[in-house]
């Protein structure tokens, strides 16, 4: 048996370690203002187990195998509590199809690692005899794969028992490579793996620590949507994420990383509800430019705006509301009626080009891009209240009642209505039933500032000949336009504490409660004029993040 | 011109001829002073003219292919006998009428494929329109025995002879309404690939009656296209800057409608998967700028027609029996109804008349003059 | 209980000689308590597909439905599956995209509609039918079976990177290769369970104590949780004990006899003789099990009628468009005869009964087309059927628009219903991971 060295540092480098590329970041990356958010008192939640999501279940498979491994799978549908699929993470289990899936993707990917083509490269050690188990071979490779799998070094207990399955498959088999690739799939489909346990230490003020391990994932998920890297492993081994020091230090260096923007993507992604696009329908006919390709480039275009806006500029998060800067693809710039001058050579793909929006323009900012208007509205119109109710919920964290039971809504959706020309005479006509109008009062206004946007997010200036109204109020301040409407969105206090509550609920996997903790968090976010990695970094370096109430049932280390 | 304002000049739905960059970075192109009112357009459905009625063929249309085989036997000679045994087989699978076919030429007696050389092939006489009415211009300045009369502009003397050599083969009937089958095919094959053609046309006031530039060009990518097919409108193009498809003409506006006279030559590089160019000497343009905000177009002149047949050849046996009908015979056809540049010597006709019609809709140009890099880049 | 001494006999001879002592728990599965899918005889049929590839298109205006969902109402073009409209799904207005590359009709829809893309180089494919029959064929006599009704041997099945599998296109031929000198009485054969299946089997009870060990470590809620990951992995458990017993009996399967010689060919005649016959063999390949996976090539290039040399493809480009009735005439009857043949064939699938119900009850057949129009080669507003449920793996009776999406989405979407693992299918534009979520069950 002999320890491949292609192999080590293969799995090394796109398993987290921090390789050249990584310290280069370093230069570029945001500076991060230490804004201190510690608080004395504050209530800590419960502990959470969270299933893994579909993305952070292709971004571990990338992280720890490389990206030409293909899952061969699909995933079961995530589940949204108060706002998030990371919330729904930690109370969704994994059902008997989705089983099926995780059973089947895992085999696949097992096949792939120990194929031909990739084992002399993903496989440290190579076994004495191919046709026969070799258990010290398994053995290197399973302590360091499963360390990478289940966050944390595998017990004995644990590794014995891969160790055996690759024995006893490779018996079967008489192939040492079928028995190692039996084994990985057995663990790419533990519980251990797919679930993220949260294993804790008892505080003295009777709360609890997340464990050392616990607290690398809790980091590397928030910041990175994927599992820790070697260093930050080895931090956890060493001790070093017990002190804030330790913790801090581990946290600039995974800021700097380019593997933040995929966290921040998978933050607004989760937030904006984007897994919706998946069920978007526009009728053909009213909306002739809606296509696949414009619904995905709509979702890509709202992340490039933040990702630009927020970490490459280090800009205030309210202006995601008012830039006008953004980038298009030619699919959306027909949407939006506007050039995009796309130098690629005819057939290729659509190339993505930064665009900026003139000054006075009503189109800028993420509420009148085509991922906002397009996705609240139904498939054959455009609408002011799902608008409306969308932004109240989703970027002001404000609870909408559901509409009350029998309620007609043929005015509102009769969109050729001779008499009620434009979709504000409808709501109007629909909302002097008084047992509606309490509601579409808070949410209409909103979303009427939006009518210059159709259905599937094309530009207009008047519906059925008549001029569209887009004047409104939003919690007193008025406003005419979709300009106008992201000025006071920006503006609205609750606009930046919704952002700290969902960002802050996201990193936890549970709707944070803890008026302490969220308070500090929103000073600090203020103080460092709303930036979003200072938020981030005043969420990670908190101890309310890896601090949780006393654990209903009997506890203990997994060590 | 900053990107900012060519923004909010297009908020206001104009369509500039120029626009800086407005992915690109920040390039700043500037409106040419004379640019008051200029839209831009791709076009979305390009067809020979053509107007076909009931009873404008003598004796009715030529027959189909399968027909037309048999009697080409008959013209090489074959027997009544030998076709139907030959028929027969046919039917069971066998492919001799069609391998007899594909060598219809005749060398010294041996045989020879015709679509290269139609002259081998015996002329099959297929008969050609004698209808009244058909799209175009009178581009000759005289009202002939074959003048048509333009459905629209009710203009006599319109010469239009590539419609009346093709109006009785089966697949290039067809009005402007019902598309005929061989145009449609055509576009059908280029529609995803061919890179699309562009019209400007800039005046002070395309509202009004006026003097206009109307500029065709050659974009570098193709049509974008809806869902269901049809072109999208307020898509970017960059216009190709190959000089050999950038043509600009000076017309007339008056009602909407754009009348360009003595055009001169109008010249389009295609695919060569159905034709390699377009070319029209003498040409006419006849315009409409449509309250839908599209555009429609009838732009006529002399084309060689032998471009025209190998057009139709180039493709060889396959399409004869399924999109052209007989080959050699539309090499007659063309040859007999050439109207235009004889020969000094031999004073056969080099080109022929016609006319073809497009539509376009809205879009977004950069004009070629602002290609910073070259064709093909 | 001897049942499960003789499967643990099973385990040890066919794998692992008896060299490694397996745990092996008490196997609840072997208990009845999920209905349907442990039935008496151990287990539900086999679902199998089939593929029904037609050419060039339909007419537009004679064939989308007007109404989407349920309660649809068939226009001309697909009048004659009104009979089985509550079986068959009708996906309207997709698209095959080009990517700027030249369309090649007749050839780049079919690429599109069999391999999600076209192909970027000679090292194409899979089809989707070979996808499924890898997934659901592995264990059957012929992993799937083509055949062509013109007397041809086209066929759009394709392994990767290889040729096409040829058509078979004579019943006779088709009789011996089933049921000729190599058939065996699935009733009577041998069974040896997959030595693949018994080392599954064996890791899952191997890490079972691995896994639970979480268990202690929870609350009680996410402790419900766990279990509802166990209890989805004794699912796969119990799929794999299934797998391990000797398939349950094909009570249906019935040796037909011999078929005679017959003549082939593409003269519409022959073509309804040849459906008639291999429809037929194709429903008595199913019941005994021979396979699971068939695709049928009716064949569009040169079909005719009796005596006429003009055939439906020359049609479809030379018949001009009847002025009153705004179609072709002669090419829509093509379009509709064809439709009828398909609807000939699922009559026979349907006419082999099987217990209460019939071969159809576990199939699921895709219809698919080269171009929208063919008499302009369009690539939009496609039509594309979906007929049966595959032992309820579809739901049926929908008219879904799926305006200007990739047809792929429905090649997605069967494959996965039928099974295979994926996430997205086909290349470039025409790759999408967006299935149709209204017809999967």
């Amino acid at each position: 048996m002999s320890l491949s060295r292609t192999l080590s540092v293969f799995l090394g480098c796109t398993a987290l370690m921090a390789c050249a590329p990584a310290a280069k970041q370093t230069a570029t990356a945001p500076a991060v203002a230490k804004a201190p958010a510690q608080t004395a008192a504050f209530t800590p939640g419960e502990m959470v187990m969270r299933r893994l999501s579909g993305e952070q279940y292709q971004n571990i498979v990338a992280d720890v195998f490389g990206p030409s491994i293909e899952l061969g799978g699909r995933f079961e549908p995530d589940l949204r509590v108060g706002g998030l699929l990371a919330v729904g993470a930690g109370t969704v289990s994994i059902t008997a199809v989705g089983m099926e899936q995780f059973d089947a993707m895992a085999r696949n990917i097992a096949t792939q690692v120990v194929s031909d083509k990739n084992r002399a490269l993903m496989i440290p050690c190579k076994p004495a005899d191919v046709k026969a188990a070799d258990d010290a071979c398994v053995g290197i490779f399973m302590t360091r794969v499963g360390e990478l799998l289940y966050r944390r070094p595998l017990t004995e207990a644990e590794l014995k028992s891969y160790i055996g399955v690759a024995h006893l498959a490779a018996d079967a088999t008489k192939d040492f490579y079928a028995g190692l690739s039996t084994s990985l799939a057995a663990m790419l489909s533990s519980p251990k793996f797919l679930f993220r346990q949260e294993l804790v230490t008892a505080n003295t003020d009777g709360t609890y620590s997340l464990d050392a391990y616990s607290k690398a994932s809790q980091l590397s998920f928030f910041l990175w949507n994927s599992i820790p890297d070697l260093p930050l492993l080895a931090a956890a081994r060493k001790g070093e994420l017990g002190t804030r020091a330790g913790v801090a230090k581990q946290v600039d260096r995974m800021m700097a990383s380019p593997r933040l923007e995929h966290g921040v993507r998978a933050f607004f992604t989760d937030n904006f509800g984007f897994d919706e696009f998946n069920g978007l329908t526009k009728d053909a006919v009213l909306f002739p430019k809606f296509s696949a390709q414009a619904a995905n480039d709509a979702q890509e275009q709202t992340l490039r705006t933040i990702v630009d806006l927020l970490l490459k500029n280090r800009g205030d998060y309210r202006d995601i509301f008012t830039t006008k800067k953004t980038f298009l693809t030619q699919e959306l710039g027909a949407i939006y009626q506007v050039p995009v001058v796309d130098e690629s050579p005819n057939g290729a793909p659509d190339a993505w080009l930064p665009f900026e929006f003139a000054k006075d323009d009503p189109r800028g900012g993420i509420l009148t891009q085509m991922s906002f208007t397009s996705l609240h509205s139904p498939p054959g119109r455009g609408s002011p209240t799902l608008r409306g109710k969308a932004l109240r919920e989703v970027l002001l964290c404000q609870k909408v009642p559901a509409p009350p039971a029998a309620v007609k809504f043929d005015i509102v959706q009769d969109t050729n209505n001779p008499v009620y020309k434009t979709a504000r005479d409808r709501l109007n006509a629909h909302a002097s039933n008084p047992v509606c109008a309490g509601c579409h009062k808070i949410i209409d206004p909103l979303g009427l500032a939006l009518e210059n946007f159709d259905g599937a997010g094309a530009f207009r200036t008047t519906e059925q000949g008549v001029k569209i109204d887009t004047s409104g109020a939003l919690d007193g301040v008025k406003f005419t336009g979709a300009a106008e409407l992201g000025k006071a969105v920006h503006d609205n206090p609750a606009t930046t504490a919704c952002l700290v509550n969902r960002l802050t609920s996201y990193a936890v996997g549970r709707e944070v409660k803890d008026t302490a903790w969220l308070e500090a968090l929103k000073t600090s976010f203020a103080a460092t004029g709303y930036r979003l990695p200072d938020l981030m970094h005043a969420i990670a370096t908190s101890d309310a993040f890896f601090t949780v109430a006393a654990p209903k049932t009997q506890t203990a280390s997994a060590q | 011109m900053a990107v900012g304002q060519i923004s909010k000049s297009l908020f206001q739905r104009q369509f500039l001829t120029v626009l800086g960059g407005a992915a690109v970075a920040a390039a700043t192109f500037s409106v040419p002073a004379q640019a008051a009112d200029s839209r831009n357009f791709v076009v979305g459905w390009f067809t020979h003219a053509t107007d076909s009625k009931d009873g404008d063929c003598p004796g009715g249309v030529n027959p189909d292919i399968t027909i037309q085989y048999m009697k080409n036997l008959a013209l090489l000679g074959y027997t009544p006998a030998q076709i139907e045994a030959m028929a027969k087989k046919e039917l069971d699978g066998g492919d001799e009428i069609a391998e007899a076919m594909r060598l219809r030429g005749r060398v010294d007696g041996k045989p020879i494929e015709p679509f290269t050389y139609p002259e081998t092939a015996i002329d099959p006489k297929l008969v050609s329109g004698i209808g009244k009415t058909g799209y175009g211009f009178d581009l000759d300045g005289k009202d002939g025995p074959n003048g048509y009369e333009d459905p629209l502009t009710h203009q006599k003397g319109v010469d239009n002879e590539m419609f009346r050599a093709l109006g009785c083969m089966r697949t290039f009937r067809g009005s402007l309404q019902g598309r005929p089958t061989y145009w449609a095919w055509a576009w059908g094959q280029l529609l995803d690939s061919q890179p699309a053609w562009l019209v400007n046309v800039t005046g002070e006031d395309l509202t009004k009656d006026g003097e206009v530039t109307v500029t065709f060009d050659r974009a570098l990518t193709h049509l974008r296209v809806n869902a269901d097919g049809n072109p999208r409108e307020d898509s970017t193009y960059r216009a190709d800057p190959d000089p050999r498809s950038h043509n600009v003409y000076k017309g007339v506006l008056k009602n909407g409608e754009i009348t360009i006279k003595d055009a001169g030559q109008f010249r389009m590089l295609q695919n060569p998967l159905v034709a390699p160019e377009l070319n029209l000497s003498r040409a006419q343009l006849r315009l409409t700028l449509k309250k839908d905000g599209t555009l429609s177009a009838f732009v006529g002149g002399y084309q060689p027609w032998r471009d025209v047949y190998l057009s139709f050849a180039g493709p060889g046996p396959a399409y004869e029996a399924c999109v052209t009908g007989d080959i050699p015979g539309i090499y007659y056809l063309l040859k007999r109804h050439a109207d235009g540049d004889p020969d000094p010597k031999t004073g056969q006709n080099a080109t022929i008349s016609t006319t073809y019609y497009m539509e376009a809709v809205r879009a977004f140009v950069v004009p070629a003059a602002l290609q910073i890099k070259p064709a093909g880049n | 209980m001897t049942k499960l001494i003789s499967r643990r006999n099973v385990l040890r001879s066919t794998t692992l000689g008896g060299a490694a002592a397996l745990p092996l728990p008490f196997l609840d599965c072997f208990l009845d308590n999920s209905g349907k899918a442990l039935a008496a005889t151990g287990a539900a049929l086999p679902h199998c597909f089939g593929t029904w590839w037609q050419g060039l298109g339909l007419t537009p205006g004679r064939w989308i439905p007007d109404k989407a969902g349920k309660d649809y109402e068939n226009k001309a073009e697909l009048k004659m599956f009104d009979r089985y409209k509550h079986r068959i799904n009708i996906i309207s207005g997709t698209k095959y995209f080009l990517d700027g590359r030249p369309l090649e009709t007749h050839t780049t829809g079919w690429q599109i509609a069999s391999q999600g893309g076209i192909p970027t180089g000679v090292n194409s494919g899979p089809s989707l039918d070979s996808t499924i029959a890898d997934t659901i064929g592995k264990n059957t006599r012929f992993r799937s079976l083509e055949i062509s009704l013109d007397g041809s041997r086209a066929s759009y099945s394709k392994r990767a990177g290889s040729a096409s599998n040829p058509s078979e296109p004579s019943p006779l031929g088709l009789y011996t290769r089933i049921f000729g000198p190599g058939f065996k009485d699935p009733n009577a054969a041998d069974f040896t369970p997959d030595p693949a299946v018994v080392l599954r089997r064996s890791v899952l009870s191997y890490v079972t104590d691995e896994r639970k060990s979480m268990m202690s470590q929870l609350g009680a809620t996410d402790k419900a949780r766990l279990d509802q990951y166990f209890s989805g992995l004794r699912q796969i458990e119990q799929q794999l004990d299934i797998e391990l017993q000797k398939p349950a009996p094909l009570a249906a399967c019935t040796v037909p006899g011999k078929v005679d010689e017959t003549k082939t060919g593409r003269e519409v005649g022959e073509v309804v003789a040849s459906n008639k016959l291999m429809s037929k063999l194709v429903a008595q390949a199913l019941a005994c099990g021979q396979t699971r996976v068939f695709n049928v090539v009716i064949g569009a290039n040169g079909l005719r009628q009796p005596g006429s040399q003009q055939n439906w493809h020359m049609l479809t480009h030379e018949e001009p468009v009847d002025d009153r009735l705004g179609f072709q005439k002669e090419t829509t009857w093509f379009i509709e005869w064809a439709n009828q043949q398909f609807v000939d064939f699922i009559g026979q699938l349907d006419a082999m009964k099987e217990g209460d119900g019939s071969v159809l009850d576990r199939v699921v057949m895709l219809w698919q087309t080269d171009h929208g129009y063919a008499r302009t080669h369009t690539m939009d507003a496609l039509p594309i059927l979906t007929v049966g449920n595959a032992g309820g793996r579809l739901r049926t009776g929908l008219h879904v628009p799926a305006n200007g999406d990739p047809a792929t989405r429905v090649g997605l979407t069967i494959q996965q219903a039928m099974g295979v693992s994926l996430k997205n299918w086909g290349l470039l534009s025409n790759e999408t991971s967006k299935t149709v979520t209204e017809i999967l069950a």
